[in-house]
């Protein structure tokens, strides 16, 4: 490592699915025994980027978009159907076990705990599968322990384990070997507020003193903007975006919306120019921002000195409400250039 | 050899993994010890109704099972995951063996380590005792090292035939019926001297479907069985060739299927 300049390298990757057409019912799929009928679906049409080492990025794309081809044609799991990837400088799908030694999987959907097993075991089981000598791995393990709060749960058989203490379990599995690549693939799925908040304090930690890469695919939008300088954004097998999550908010920066309470309901509806009025109800009004040659704050003070307002809030636009409606195409960005 | 204590860690976490549901370990057990038990006191009440079946007597149709089931312990002991392979790849289950660094093969096979195989040893060794004692083998120096060389072919046969249907399932994704057919039903035919039956069945179980190997044409030799060569003597010594050359097929077929690999769902 260390001269490496990208932890993970897609270049052009393409993953195709052949799917069989089976009919309706038992005749249908008796059918589709001897037809040759199939159908093949880009799950991942042509993804390129390039990672550093040290970076959080977050790659987003709704169901079906590709998250999770792309993550395991990464993690060495497929194979892709053309292109390549590179991950600490090794194909992933041709050398698996070298690619093993290097990266952390987390799928948020599975367990890589020993299911019989008390949990302990499961950490003992992979400190000699990853080779880690005995007293690097009790450092570890204190430290993750520590962080994830696994203290009690260390002697409890895994099948007993809640989802959340499933999945934090799961998470220091990951690290024993302390590599230097992360994958997590829905690592929040099903879990609560708190909890979802415990893991999103220890993976903001863990890309900041370790320097591990991380990349993490997710519906959830909060893990996005709290952990996630970089953001991916997939759509139908192709990125759509590529950049700094803020850079992604300052563009629809102009979409803040007004929120105020009018002490009485002024008359007129067109108050300030800068200022259009979208929605109103009895003395509240919302107002969305939009470019004057004066700023936002000025738009606000010229209406505060002019009517009688009672309150007054400014709501930014979450990446949330960014990502939804560029799925739902109200809004277009532009081209996307392909990272090198 | 680091390599090999950690498949052996492996392998004996699966055993104690199982041991937690006590009950369905030893039910199990006895399922097995039941099982064979039948079959062979099936085959020795027709031995014992026709003294002999196409000239093989009580004591050489004991070595023959013998051969079979001693050889299909070890079978059973490595191989058993895959026979249940399937539904690794359904469940998406196999996607952990390929992101840790050993073989993905070597983590499916011994993370369902078979210790209630047992049965077979037992049961194989004693038909393979009385068997060699009532046909009145002699032993001579060549015979004693071969025959180990025979049970490990025997066990490369059998590993090799497993392997092949399951690789299937990367493509198929579910096998299940392929494997009981192939696997167990197969296993049927070879409990009687392949010389019983016709030529086309003699051809396919020698040179397509090569079981006859495990058990048929070794034991000719150790009984020096001479008056009934299929095809040609020298099959009678070719076991340990056979059964490298086709756990080597087997190995690639693998390696290809895991390329194939769809994985599951999200």
């Amino acid at each position: 490592m260390g001269t490496i300049e990208y932890a993970i390298e897609a270049h052009h990757l393409k993953k195709q699915f052949t799917v069989s057409e089976s009919g309706k019912g038992l005749w249908g799929s008796v059918k589709a025994l001897f037809s040759a009928k199939t159908r093949i679906v880009d799950a991942v049409n042509g993804v390129s980027f390039a990672i550093r080492p040290g970076e959080f990025v977050g790659y987003v794309g709704e169901n079906g978009a590709g998250k999770s081809t792309t993550i395991k044609m990464l993690t060495g799991i497929l194979v892709p159907s053309s292109g390549t990837a590179r991950v600490n400088g090794v194909v992933p799908y041709e050398d698996r076990k070298k690619n093993g030694m290097n990266i952390g999987v987390v799928f948020g959907q599975r367990t890589q705990l020993w299911w019989d097993l008390p949990v302990r075991e499961t950490y003992e089981m992979l400190r000699v599968i990853y080779r880690v000598p005995k007293n690097g791995f009790d450092e570890t393990m204190k430290k993750l322990s520590a962080a994830l709060d696994l203290g009690p749960l260390m002697e409890m058989p895994v099948r007993k384990l809640s989802l959340g203490q499933r999945m934090r379990c799961d998470i220091a599995a990951s690290l024993v070997h302390r590599p230097g690549v992360l994958f997590l693939d829905e690592p929040t799925i099903g879990l609560d507020v708190l909890a979802k908040e415990n893991i999103r304090t220890f993976l903001k930690d863990l890309n900041k003193t370790d320097g591990t890469t991380i990349i993490l695919t997710t519906h959830d939008m909060n893990d996005i903007e709290q952990l996630c300088r970089r953001l991916i954004i997939l759509d139908k097998g192709i990125v759509i975006y590529d950049g700094a999550t803020e850079d992604l908010k300052q563009r629809f920066v102009h979409d803040k919306l007004i929120e105020v309470e009018f002490h009485e309901p002024p008359d007129g509806l067109a108050l300030v120019p800068e200022l259009l009025v979208v929605r109103e109800s009895g003395t509240k009004k919302w107002l969305k921002f939009q470019n004057g040659n004066s700023g936002i704050a000025a738009a606000i003070g010229k209406l505060a000195s002019m009517y009688p307002v009672k309150d007054l809030s400014v709501r930014e636009p979450s990446v949330e409400s960014i990502i939804r409606a560029i799925y739902e195409k109200t809004v277009l960005l532009p081209e996307h250039k392909d990272a090198p | 050899m680091e390599t090999l204590k950690i498949y052996l860690l492996l392998a004996l976490t699966s055993v104690r993994a199982r041991m937690e549901y006590k009950g369905t370990f030893f039910v199990f057990l006895f399922a097995i010890v039941f099982f064979y038990f039948a079959q062979l006191g099936v085959l020795i009440v027709v031995i014992a109704r026709f003294k002999e079946i196409h000239g093989w007597t009580m004591g050489e149709m004991a070595f023959l099972y013998g051969l079979l089931t001693f050889s299909q312990g070890f079978t059973t002991l490595f191989f058993n995951a895959l026979i249940n392979f399937d539904q690794l790849l359904i469940k998406g289950e196999f996607d952990r063996a390929l992101v840790r660094p050993l073989s993905p093969l070597g983590q499916v096979v011994f993370s369902r380590f078979e210790a209630s195989t047992i049965a077979h040893f037992v049961i194989g060794a004693a038909a393979l005792y009385y068997g060699a004692k009532l046909s009145g083998i002699v032993w001579t120096p060549q015979k004693a090292l071969f025959l180990p060389l025979v049970i490990i072919g025997g066990v490369l046969i059998q590993g090799a035939v497993r392997m092949f249907v399951t690789a299937v399932a990367f493509w198929t994704l579910r096998n299940s019926s392929l494997v009981h057919t192939v696997v167990f039903s197969s296993k049927e035919f070879i409990v009687y001297p392949v010389s019983i039956y016709r030529w086309g069945v003699q051809f396919f179980l020698t040179f397509l479907f090569p079981v006859a190997f495990i058990n048929f044409y070794p034991a000719q030799y150790f009984l020096q069985k001479s008056g009934e060569n299929l095809f040609h003597p020298a099959l009678q010594v070719l076991t340990p060739a056979v059964g490298l050359v086709l756990f080597a097929l087997s190995l690639l077929a693998w390696k290809t299927g895991i390329n194939h690999y769809q994985s599951a769902g999200s």
